[in-house]
């Protein structure tokens, strides 16, 4: 099975559990939880299932296309359903069943994995789902994000597509996936990845990004005050994808890391705030 | 009778469930005994996915009469003999009729009341009121709520399986799950009920449909598997008992599988090699003998790995790991660890006490100083090259991705550089002893570089106000004092503590936010409280451990070799008989005024004896405390008992005479003086 006809079964599986299907998101994230359809939709009371796939960006787990494993770029498909249904752990077990995995020659294990992302505020209790020992899936209960305790609680499978997909077609490196019949992801990304990586790594302007930041965090701090707070959102998404691309240029010490991330957090929790409780115009 | 409960949940950690089930068994024996009905039989059992209870009782509880008090007879008897208004309140607040009403006599006078028979519970209502009550009080390292309901615990709770005597026990749990008469098999294998009447009969058919539910037996296939598999290789695996715990309750249905890796990656150092296995994918490593095989031991949730497949991907996954290992080992070791050094500055160790820049300066000047304490002429360049590396491998990949490698990596690094070998081992050994079971450094450089690390982060915490409470203890404070105690014990080590606090405070200088003479007081607190503990651990008395602790712990060894020295004596006929004498000197000196001893002053020969017997005591003994051989000195100063008990018989020490009566005092008081240092004999229990 292909990389495109493992993302149709799945849209197809969850499409039929009554999922909306997403479009990717189109401002850089780190990964799928970030896009507005997983932040805004788990917060307050209503009920919500969504998934998608979502280009996810790491700048720092880069390799200039030669790690068979770690790319800077890598596709999430991710499952939000809110609240989170009792038999949650079954419908992710059959859409591996769907895939035609035959669970009964494998070794599926939910290996405790508490996940939070300081970033947005939020955490959640899980697992890592392993098959045969690879890590194929995050599985959270959202327990909070933007600061704020969520009630009801949802539910997000993110699974990793290319780890997914060499596990199905028995590959050790990535490279050698099929994304179509005709489309080697090697044909699809290789090009992608050495040059950013090198624009990753070397020559990102860190002085520009650095500008970049303050620039979307004012801009951020001052849509929020008109309570435009989808745009000030995104302007969050790019503080923190510049931040990554910072500290992918190794210019970010420790202590500076810890307030950069906390910078982006206040501005997110204030959107998760307002988005609960409205206030009136400022 | 005979009671069968099983929660299921989604998979929980290892940890929740061998606490849970620590916590079930207690609580349920407490509260089946205070409910009257005491377990004759109480097993508790886990898996992943379960938490299962088998209770044996007798039955129920008996039918108890007892006698209800109502108004004093006076009050509620007019003299014509009817009732006032008072007894026939009570007797329709009891919904008796009156004439039931009887008169008693207390120890407070005459009463009316009643014999009331109260019912026995049964064990089935017993069972329902405390068996919810004991789910809810779980407690959890991290608990979460799911779906839309606010209740906490480990995982989300999927069912209830309620057995008494093979009907249906009526439960309903705090969230609201009601009990079933049936439970589920293995989530893979077989998803079918199960319906066991008995509980030898839960575990059989568990069994059938896929789960092992006692994890004793897990543990036995799981190790009969590995050395039916490895006995043909000729190999064992590398003892792992947390490893092992983890993948025991991590499981259902344990399967054993061993794969291999290629050949090539055994240039990897051993420490990477492990610890890329078991921390990166719970399997454990194997060798033969010491040797490193090319081998793993994989445990799966499963029947069986018939098709091969679970090995393979363990090998695949494996391999990418490895590779990735190797990788941060080859790029790791292009940047000396110098220059990496270089860079601590931009590294926080801890926002008030500066970056590990500033930490790495603070453990040259310490280790400068333990070094002129406790080591050798030479030595000193290695252990000062040892300090200002030692945090260099932070700032390495194979760090950042193992955190646990942190001070063996850099050991490796610097050895690969070509650095002597007392260095490479010391920065290699400097976290040690990382847990209770861990071992102290070998090298005396280490074992320096590994003191002034961790008493370095302990006055530094306790500087800035951190305070070690109950369970919280965010800095590791307790397992930091417990390395120090335990590296002071196996080298030896005679120093003043007390100076090292001063050394590594002055050193600190402004940085520490609270007065340095708090800070120590807290500091030499908080050891004598670890240290106690940790003697108590070694299997000492307790009293010989409060004794031995009384004269201080200056000299940590030396609390030790007092506590060793009471501990051998114990059990010698002159030790109970010398405890007493001293608590009856410690007794008339209570609130006295003693001057000290003049000999011209001394009038009988029982209290001349005595100095003189002192003296001889102490000169022999002042040398031997300088040593340390208390046991030594302790049975010299046995050879006291004999003057003393004279003494005490011959002798009117409360003389009328002022001055006499202080210079007999004075004696004594000597003599509790020389006892101080080797124990506090009064805190000695004696039958």
């Amino acid at each position: 099975m292909s990389l495109q006809n493992l993302i149709l079964n799945l849209h197809h599986y969850w499409a039929d559990r009554g999922c909306y299907l997403a479009p990717s998101y189109d401002v850089e994230v780190g990964a799928g939880t970030m896009t507005p359809d997983t932040f805004f939709r788990v917060l307050g009371p209503r009920p919500w299932k969504v998934a998608y796939v979502q280009p996810s960006r790491r700048p720092t787990d880069g390799r200039y296309g030669e790690n068979p494993n770690r790319v800077q770029k890598h596709h999430q498909y991710q499952v939000i359903i809110k609240p989170s249904p009792m038999d949650i752990q079954q419908l992710y077990i059959d859409s591996l069943v769907a895939l035609g995995i035959r669970l009964e020659d494998h070794d599926l294990r939910f290996d405790e994995d508490n996940w939070e992302s300081p970033t947005i505020g939020a955490w959640g209790v899980g697992w890592q789902v392993l098959l045969d020992g690879l890590e194929i899936t995050q599985f959270t209960y959202f327990q909070q994000a933007g600061g704020i305790d969520l009630s009801p609680v949802s539910a997000e499978i993110t699974y990793g597509l290319e780890r997914l997909e060499m596990f199905l077609e028995e590959k050790d490196d990535i490279y050698d996936l099929d994304w179509s019949n005709d489309v080697s992801y090697r044909d699809l990304r290789m090009d992608e990845e050495k040059q950013f990586s090198e624009y990753n790594f070397e020559r990102a302007d860190t002085a520009q990004l650095r500008q970049a930041f303050d620039a979307a965090e004012r801009e951020a701090a001052a849509l929020i005050a008109r309570n435009l707070l989808l745009p000030a959102y995104d302007m969050c998404l790019k503080c923190s994808h510049n931040f990554n691309l910072l500290d992918a240029r190794r210019a970010v010490s420790v202590t500076e890391r810890v307030k950069m991330i906390a910078r982006i957090r206040a501005l997110v929790t204030d959107i998760a705030g307002r988005t609960v409780a409205p206030r009136g115009d400022a | 009778m005979e009671c069968l409960l099983e929660i299921m949940t989604e998979e929980m950690p290892a940890s929740h469930v061998t606490s849970a089930m620590d916590q079930m068994k207690e609580r349920m024996g407490k509260e089946l005994a205070a409910a009257g009905i005491p377990s004759v039989r109480l097993d508790v059992f886990g898996t992943s996915r379960r938490l299962a209870v088998a209770v044996e009782i007798t039955a129920g509880q008996e039918d108890a009469e007892e006698w209800v008090t109502g108004p004093p007879k006076s009050v509620g008897l007019r003299p014509d003999g009817s009732y006032s208004p008072a007894a026939l309140g009570f007797a329709r607040s009891q919904g008796i009729a009156p004439e039931i009403l009887e008169v008693t006599t207390t120890a407070r006078g005459e009463y009316l009341g009643f014999k009331r028979v109260r019912k026995g519970r049964s064990a089935a209502e017993i069972l329902q009121d405390i068996v919810p009550r004991i789910v809810g009080s779980l407690a959890f390292p991290k608990t979460m709520r799911w779906a839309g309901g606010s209740f906490r615990f480990s995982r989300p709770i999927h069912g209830l399986l309620g057995l008494l005597d093979g009907q249906r026990l009526p439960i309903r749990l705090p969230e609201g799950t009601e009990s079933k008469p049936f439970t589920t098999g293995h989530r893979i294998f077989d998803r079918r009920r199960v319906t066991p009447k008995t509980i030898a009969e839960y575990f059989d058919l568990l069994k059938e449909h896929g789960v092992i539910v006692d994890p004793d037996e897990r543990r036995k296939m799981i190790l009969n598997q590995i050395e039916e598999q490895l006995s043909p290789l000729d190999a064992k695996i590398h003892p792992d008992p947390e490893l092992l715990e983890k993948l025991v309750y991590g499981v259902e249905y344990p399967c054993v599988v061993i794969g291999g890796f290629p050949e090539a990656f055994l240039k990897l150092p051993l420490d990477v090699l492990s610890t890329a296995m078991r921390e990166g994918q719970n399997v454990f490593s194997v060798v033969r003998g010491r040797k490193q095989l090319p081998h793993f031991v994989a445990v799966a949730d499963a029947l069986k790995d018939g098709k091969n497949l679970i090995r393979k991907g363990n090998e695949r996954v494996l391999k990418a790991r490895l590779e990735d290992a190797r990788f941060f080992w080859e790029q790791d070791r292009k940047v000396p660890l110098v220059r990496r050094a270089a860079e601590l500055k931009n590294v926080v160790y801890q926002e008030k006490l500066g970056s590990y820049e500033d930490k790495v300066q603070r453990l040259k000047k310490i280790v400068a100083y333990l070094w002129d304490k406790v080591g050798p002429a030479s030595g000193r360049d290695h252990v000062l090259e040892a300090a200002a590396l030692c945090k260099a491998d932070l700032l390495t990949e194979m760090v950042k991705e193992f955190p646990s490698l942190q001070g063996r990596m850099g050991g490796l690094y610097a050895r690969n550089e070509g650095r002597p070998g007392p260095v490479a081992q010391a920065v290699f050994e400097h976290y040690q002893p990382v847990g209770p079971d861990d071992e102290s450094p070998a090298s005396l450089p280490g074992a320096v570089l590994s003191l002034a690390d961790k008493v370095d982060a302990l006055v530094g915490a306790v500087g800035i106000g951190v305070q070690v409470t109950g369970s919280s203890d965010p800095y590791g404070l307790r397992r930091n004092a417990h390395g120090v105690c335990r590296i002071i014990l196996d080298k030896k080590f005679r120093f003043s503590f007390g100076r090292l606090i001063d050394k590594v405070l002055s050193v600190y200088g402004d940085r520490i936010t609270l007065d340095p003479r708090e800070v120590k007081a807290r500091c030499l607190e908080f050891f004598s409280g670890r240290l106690r503990h940790l003697f108590e651990l070694m299997g000492f008395r307790y009293d010989l451990v409060n004794a031995a602790l009384a004269p201080g712990i200056d000299g940590i060894y030396d609390a030790y070799l007092r506590v060793k020295a009471l501990d051998g004596l114990r059990s010698g006929s002159q030790f109970e008989p010398f405890i007493l004498m001293v608590k009856r000197i410690n007794n008339i000196l209570r609130d006295q005024i003693a001057a000290k001893p003049n000999p011209d002053l001394f009038s009988e020969k029982e209290e001349r004896d005595l100095h003189a017997a002192f003296l001889a005591v102490l000169n022999n003994v002042l040398p031997m405390i300088a040593k340390g051989d208390y046991a030594r000195a302790q049975n010299i100063i046995f050879k006291l008992q004999p003057c003393l008990t004279a003494f005490f018989d011959k002798v009117l020490i409360m003389d009328e005479d002022k001055k006499i009566r202080r210079n007999r005092l004075g004696l004594l008081k000597s003599i509790r003086d020389l006892l101080e240092k080797v124990a506090d004999y009064t805190l000695i229990v004696v039958d």
